[in-house]
């Protein structure tokens, strides 16, 4: 470590016992000028055995103690960082080396699990629902939807707790290491947007060694440090995932996408499906998204603009289509096809494969009729050989067309 | 404008003819008018210029990202009957005003973007009045409003870039016209529906869906994407928040899907939940979504008449990022689902991938969002509706098979996962997916041998998988023996899980699984010394993996080292202080080494344990996901009132259990049980976690078992292997169904409970079980130790009652059978007890107290060849015995 940097750190560890109360929102404004301690700190992290490293993580801890926000996301930049500096020593077996991290990771725990009384905090969110208004829909318009078990438990909305409680830790174990890792990186996830690139690029770094340490792959990257196997779990995973995806989109494409390759890779040895859906939904989707990996780190959200006609021809026989359109028995009624909106003839046989239904009802009638059709149809849907099920389909369909003429005649005395 | 009385009928139909579009009709309609009209042709001219404008543009579209240039030709027409207009000057200022619009646009069609300027300059497109004007003419000035920004945009490119000033203008410009064309998109619909009611059946081609044409697609969109461009996210944000939020109209669904989509995409790569804001609140005055030097002052406009928006009592708007993304992706997933291709014909084939991408795109980002959360069961029931879109689309069944698998349908993830395979037989992940369920709590061991074999036989293909195969194939395996009746059956399915397990060792030399795998093995098949070398090697190269401890710790009591066994015990426990599997062995070994009061400690500790783990859950959240202690204790206090009976001193301890005892019904664990007197009435949000485990999880195992009677491990102790699944998860996380903390709990009871037995305290005994029994009255874990109180108070009738109630619900449950082996013994029922325990010998015939009570009844007999056999098999087990069978560690993927 240079001289420079180490006076650089001193100074950063002295200077911040002396301000008084008030100055501190001034002092974390001004933590962003000095573009160089960042580097040193992040020295002070990686080195072996370094005299500051006890007083820094004191430091860290106190800034994130002040409650102020700036300073807390100063140091949760160092997260990933601090979270791959344990793993790698406790991994190693030296636990002696890497005890003010700790100090310094449950004391950060501890005071993001409680609220500002002390209460446990429970993060929920709610689950919106179609069924109800919202700012950006009316439920009428979206026609009537799937009768599911889950949609009609979410008739309503739902509030649904994804985090918490926890329990406090005084100590690390091998049973609530991820737990305690896993929350830290759930807050660290929360304040993304406010992570600079050499946080991100740690983040990177740090998925991609605990993924591949000991395995295969480790040669592939050719990453020479501990070789020991490093458990993990899928909750710990997923959440090094969410953080990877923002890299990937916010100026990390390179890093980004050979970290998500690594997560992938072990959540495949690991068989664990939360990964793997995730990990799969964020390749597949950035496949069609140009991810031109710009030079200057700029966001790469792009968005142009999109012609706004349905591009899908108006003749292909589509869910919608298949709703609104009557099934006749003889070519020459082609009266009032187009009209979709007068009263039906007979009943709308409805092809159901999802158990869409058709949004117009012309009377009770034609509802009865339809769930008999979707009952005879019904039993086919979602088969596991799609080809079977597509002749299947076509079958009923044509019954559905034979029948009802007859079905019409006995329903409408 | 004297005609007035058949004039306005025709001036109706004109406008009634721009407002939609049918430009055909003009020219008749003109004639008409000009033989009413005797002052001015030059409405007829403005009309006729337009005309031609407009049906030019119908057949020529203007496309984005490629500059109008059209050579003048087809168009002088059009310009020459606008010139006179303007020339001539004498009509109303709005039709002046129109007039020079269509000017503009004109110009710009031709490319001429100064001229363009010129026209609209000449009218401020601020005055041209928007309430009370005709449809048509809202649709004018929305397009004149993006004409401009198109024209500014052109002729600011050649000056310096990013003159703030300029760009303010030209954003502004668009999204005035954004702001008028949802006006006019509502109002045009409005009109066209009124127009369907009045009208006779005069169907007609109607313009159903109309086109928006390039302006109008420009002057909706240009300004968020100028916004984005700019890296003013804020800004962005902002505006497609107010398109969405305007009332949606036929003409405006496939933008709205669009668009929610792109917000969605952003709120979920861009954004956290520190740095969002709500939609009805104000963004924040500094981001660090934006840009640093991007402008953040945004003129204000107000525009006399806007487009309606969702209004309403009670609407939902979400207050963080997920919530927002997942709502917008909802939204956009019932559209998409609309336009889902169905038919299969070639000519289709383009359509259909078109519908297919949109989907996709969207049920990416549902599984990013829901997955986030952990909202697996949700994200199932999404991806199931994506699946008229799967057909031969492997993402999308590889997707709704995971989405199964952690919403915990086993049984339907293995099936769509058959459908994976089939799409990509190369791939070994799926096949190695697939036995993890079937090893699991399916318990489909022929499926999963046929999965396993299929992951081996990919050879170079699996490459590192093939170690994970052969451990799924060992695994298989090693349950078939357990799960097997007949000796010899047994011993080939072990010394194929043996081989299998080592053929994963050698492929995968530092896998501690396979390591410890087949030193389990090798311990189930009492091979003692060897499991203890393996299970040493396991953990060099997994220090802390709590298996393998446990491991060692029975491997030890087998060779009665029981000392050294509580220390692993305790050195295990210092790492995983929360285990209960490891807390019951510590138990029973301290009953051994240190006496029950310590043992009895070791329980009450668990219960402490049990409360603090399981008591945190909130009961105010009554979403999915969480724990069953929120829905059963309805109020928190009432668990927080449990008593823990104290076991560290014997006259309490008995004072309390029987007080317990007597005030049953004001006990506190009876306010919430027994648990199925309690989901018909409590009101609960989901009816599914009690009843789903009741009757999904729990009778599929115990039909598991009884079909097949060859399960005697499997039925021997069903708790304690359910509780080795769960506590293979972290304990604050139950996820397998929230019957697992009751379970625990009963079991802690039961471990209690004997202890004291072992004390000879049948009151203390029996008030334990009784606790067990509050929670699951049925079990027979709970009627097994009802008997073995019983015995302890002399009662044989009693106890042989209790071990028969217990093996009518679980006819396998080895230790009853021993048991009732043992009193019909006592009661000189020897040819039944004979058989009894014959039974016994057969289904489990590791245990050495099964060979030595059928010795017993032998000798009684007068057997003495046959018993002497069995004292020797018995001991020679004995002499290998841990203090819990080894099959109580969990064999999982």
């Amino acid at each position: 470590m240079l001289a420079m940097d180490q006076g650089m750190v001193e100074e950063w560890l002295s200077e911040y016992k002396t301000f008084p109360e008030t100055a501190i929102s001034s002092y974390a404004a001004s933590l962003k000028e000095k573009t160089s301690l960042v580097p040193a700190l992040y020295k002070v992290i990686r080195e072996n055995y370094s005299d500051l490293l006890e007083p820094v993580c004191h430091q860290l801890f106190e800034f994130y103690r002040s409650g102020e926000a700036r300073l807390q996301r100063f140091t949760l930049q160092f997260l990933p960082e601090l979270v791959w500096r344990y793993l790698s020593v406790s991994a190693s077996r030296n636990p002696h080396h890497s005890g003010c991290i700790e100090a310094l990771l449950l004391g950060m725990y501890n005071l993001e699990i409680v609220d500002k009384d002390g209460q446990s905090k429970v993060l929920s969110f709610t689950i919106p629902s179609l069924s109800k208004p919202s700012v950006y829909h009316e439920p009428s318009t979206i026609g009537s939807m799937a009768l599911t078990e889950g949609a009609l438990a979410n008739h309503g909305l739902s509030r649904v707790v994804y985090s918490g409680p926890h329990l406090q830790r005084e100590t690390f174990t091998a049973q609530n290491r991820f737990e305690v890792l896993t929350f830290l990186l759930l807050c660290y996830n929360a304040a993304l947007s406010y992570m600079n690139s050499s946080s991100l690029q740690s983040l990177c770094h740090l998925s991609s060694r605990v993924c591949i340490c000991g395995y295969p792959r480790q040669q592939v990257r050719r990453y020479k440090g501990i070789n020991s196997r490093m458990l993990v779990t899928s909750e710990f995973l997923v959440q090094l995932i969410t953080g990877i995806h923002f890299a990937l989109c916010n100026g990390e494409p390179d890093l980004g996408s050979k970290a998500l390759d690594d997560v992938l890779y072990r959540a495949q040895l690991e068989l664990y499906p939360e990964v793997l859906l995730v990990g799969n939904a964020i390749k597949s989707s950035l496949r069609g998204a140009a991810l031109k990996s710009n030079k200057e780190g700029t966001r790469s959200i792009q968005v142009e603009i999109t012609p706004t006609s349905s591009r899908i021809s108006r003749n292909a026989v589509t869910s919608l289509s298949i709703r609104g359109h009557r099934w006749k028995r003889h070519e020459s009624q082609e009266n009032s096809v187009d009209s979709p909106d007068s009263t039906p003839v007979g009943p709308v046989p409805i092809i159901s494969v999802t158990g869409v239904s058709g949004e117009r009802v012309a009377n009770g009638e034609a509802l009865r009729a339809r769930t008999e059709a979707e009952t005879l149809g019904g039993t086919t849907e979602l088969g596991l050989d799609p080809r079977g099920q597509e002749v299947r389909r076509q079958k009923s369909l044509r019954r559905h067309v034979e029948d009802g003429t007859p079905s019409a005649g006995r329903l409408q005395f | 404008m004297t005609a007035r009385k058949s004039g306005s009928r025709i001036e109706t139909e004109i406008e009634r003819c721009r407002s939609e579009g049918q430009w055909e009709k003009i020219p008749e309609l003109v004639r008409q008018l000009s033989a009413k009209l005797i002052s001015t042709d030059d409405v007829g001219e403005l009309l006729l210029g337009e005309m031609k404008l407009q049906q030019f543009l119908k057949e020529n579209p203007l496309k984005q990202n490629c500059s109008p240039r059209t050579a003048r030709p087809p168009l002088t027409e059009a310009r020459s009957h606008l010139t006179n207009v303007l020339q001539r000057g004498n009509l109303r200022t709005e039709l002046l005003q129109e007039a020079n619009v269509l000017m503009g646009k004109l110009c710009y069609v031709e490319g001429d973007y100064s001229e363009a300027l010129t026209h609209f300059n000449r009218v401020n497109l601020d005055d041209m009045q928007l309430s009370s004007a005709p449809i048509y003419r809202l649709a004018m000035i929305a397009e004149a409003y993006a004409t401009k920004g198109l024209c500014l945009e052109k002729t600011s490119t050649s000056c310096p870039p990013s003159s703030s000033e300029g760009d303010q203008e030209i954003i502004t410009c668009y999204e005035k016209s954004g702001d008028i064309a949802l006006l006019y998109l509502q109002e045009a619909e409005k009109a066209l529906s009124a127009g369907m009611q009045n009208r006779s059946p005069k169907p007609g081609p109607v313009s159903q869906e109309q086109e928006l044409g390039f302006f109008l697609e420009t002057g909706l969109q240009r300004a968020h994407v100028i916004h984005f461009k700019n890296g003013n996210l804020t800004h962005g944000v902002g505006r497609f928040r107010e398109i969405l939020r305007a009332v949606e109209t036929r003409t405006t669904q496939n933008l709205r899907m669009t668009i929610a989509r792109q917000l969605a995409e952003i709120l979920l790569r861009g954004m956290c939940e520190q740095s969002y804001w709500s939609p009805l609140e104000d963004p924040p005055a500094q981001s660090p979504l934006d840009e640093p030097q991007c402008t953040h002052t945004h003129p204000e406009y107000t525009l006399p008449r806007r487009a309606r928006i969702y209004t309403g009592e009670n609407l939902f708007c979400p207050q963080e990022n997920t919530e927002e993304a997942l709502l917008l992706l909802l939204i956009s997933e019932s559209m998409a689902n609309r336009d889902a291709v169905l038919s299969r014909i070639p000519e289709h084939s383009a359509d259909r991938v078109l519908s297919l991408q949109s989907a996709s795109v969207v049920y990416d980002l549902l599984t990013i969002a829901l997955g986030r959360r952990g909202q697996y069961e949700m994200l199932s029931e999404c991806l199931e509706r994506a699946m008229k879109f799967a057909f031969e689309e492997f993402h999308l069944w590889y997707q709704l098979a995971l989405s199964l698998m952690a919403a915990g349908k086993s049984a339907r993830a293995v099936k769509v996962l058959k459908e994976c395979m089939r799409l990509k037989p190369d791939d070994p992940t799926i096949p190695l997916l697939a036995v993890k369920l079937c090893i699991g709590n399916l318990h489909w061991l022929d499926e999963g041998e046929g999965f396993a074999k299929m992951v081996v036989e990919m050879q170079d293909k699996a490459a590192e998988f093939r170690a994970k195969g052969f451990l799924a194939l060992g695994l298989v395996y090693s349950l078939k023996a357990t799960d097997a009746s007949l000796r010899g059956v047994q011993e080939e399915y072990q010394k194929k899980a043996l081989s299998a397990f080592q053929r994963a060792q050698s492929l995968a030399p530092t896998d501690h699984l396979a390591v410890f795998y087949l030193a389990l093995q090798l311990a189930v098949s009492r091979q003692i010394p060897e499991a203890l070398g393996y299970v040493r090697q396991a953990l060099q190269l997994q220090g802390d993996d709590v298996h393998s401890l446990h491991l060692l710790a029975l491997l030890l009591s087998a060779q009665k080292h029981y000392h050294d066994a509580l220390n692993i015990i305790e050195m295990a426990l210092s790492e995983y202080p929360e285990n209960f599997m490891l807390l019951f062995t510590k138990v029973k070994l301290e009953t051994l080494c240190r006496g029950p009061e310590e043992a009895l400690l070791t329980c009450k500790h668990m219960l402490q344990i049990w409360k603090s783990c399981y008591n945190l859950t909130n009961p105010s959240d009554s979403g999915r996901g969480s724990s069953l202690l929120d829905r059963a204790v309805a109020d928190r206090r009432q668990l927080n009132a449990v008593t823990l009976p104290d076991f560290s001193d014997p006259e309490t301890a008995s004072a309390s259990s029987s007080s317990l005892m007597m005030s049953l019904p004001s006990s506190p664990s009876s306010l919430f049980f027994p648990l199925s007197s309690l989901y018909p009435t409590s009101p609960m949000p989901r009816s599914d976690p009690v009843g789903h485990v009741f009757c999904d999880h729990f009778p599929r195992r115990r039909l598991s078992s009884a079909s097949s009677v060859h399960a005697p491990s499997v039925a021997a102790s069903r708790v304690e292997q359910a509780l080795s699944e769960a506590s293979s998860l972290q304990s604050s996380t139950p996820k397998h169904g929230p019957l697992h903390p009751w379970m625990t709990l009963a079991q802690i009871w039961l471990h209690a409970a004997e202890v004291y037995i072992g004390m000879m305290k049948p009151a203390e005994a029996m008030a334990c079980t009784q606790e067990a029994a509050s929670l699951f009255p049925t079990s027979h874990n709970v009627l097994f130790m009802k008997g073995q109180v019983a015995e302890l108070r002399g009662n044989l009738e009693d106890a042989k009652r209790c071990y028969e109630e217990a093996l009518a619900i679980s006819p396998a449950h080895i230790r009853s059978m021993q048991r009732l082996g043992v009193i019909l013994y006592q009661l000189q029922r020897f040819s039944l007890a004979e058989k009894v325990l014959c039974e016994a010998v057969q289904l489990c015939s590791s245990s050495h107290l099964g060979w030595h009570s059928l010795a017993e009844v032998l000798q009684a007999q007068g057997n003495m060849a046959a018993a002497s056999e069995c004292f020797l098999t018995a001991l020679q087990l004995e002499a290998s015995n841990p203090i819990m069978p080894f099959t109580i560690l969990p064999r999982a993927l």
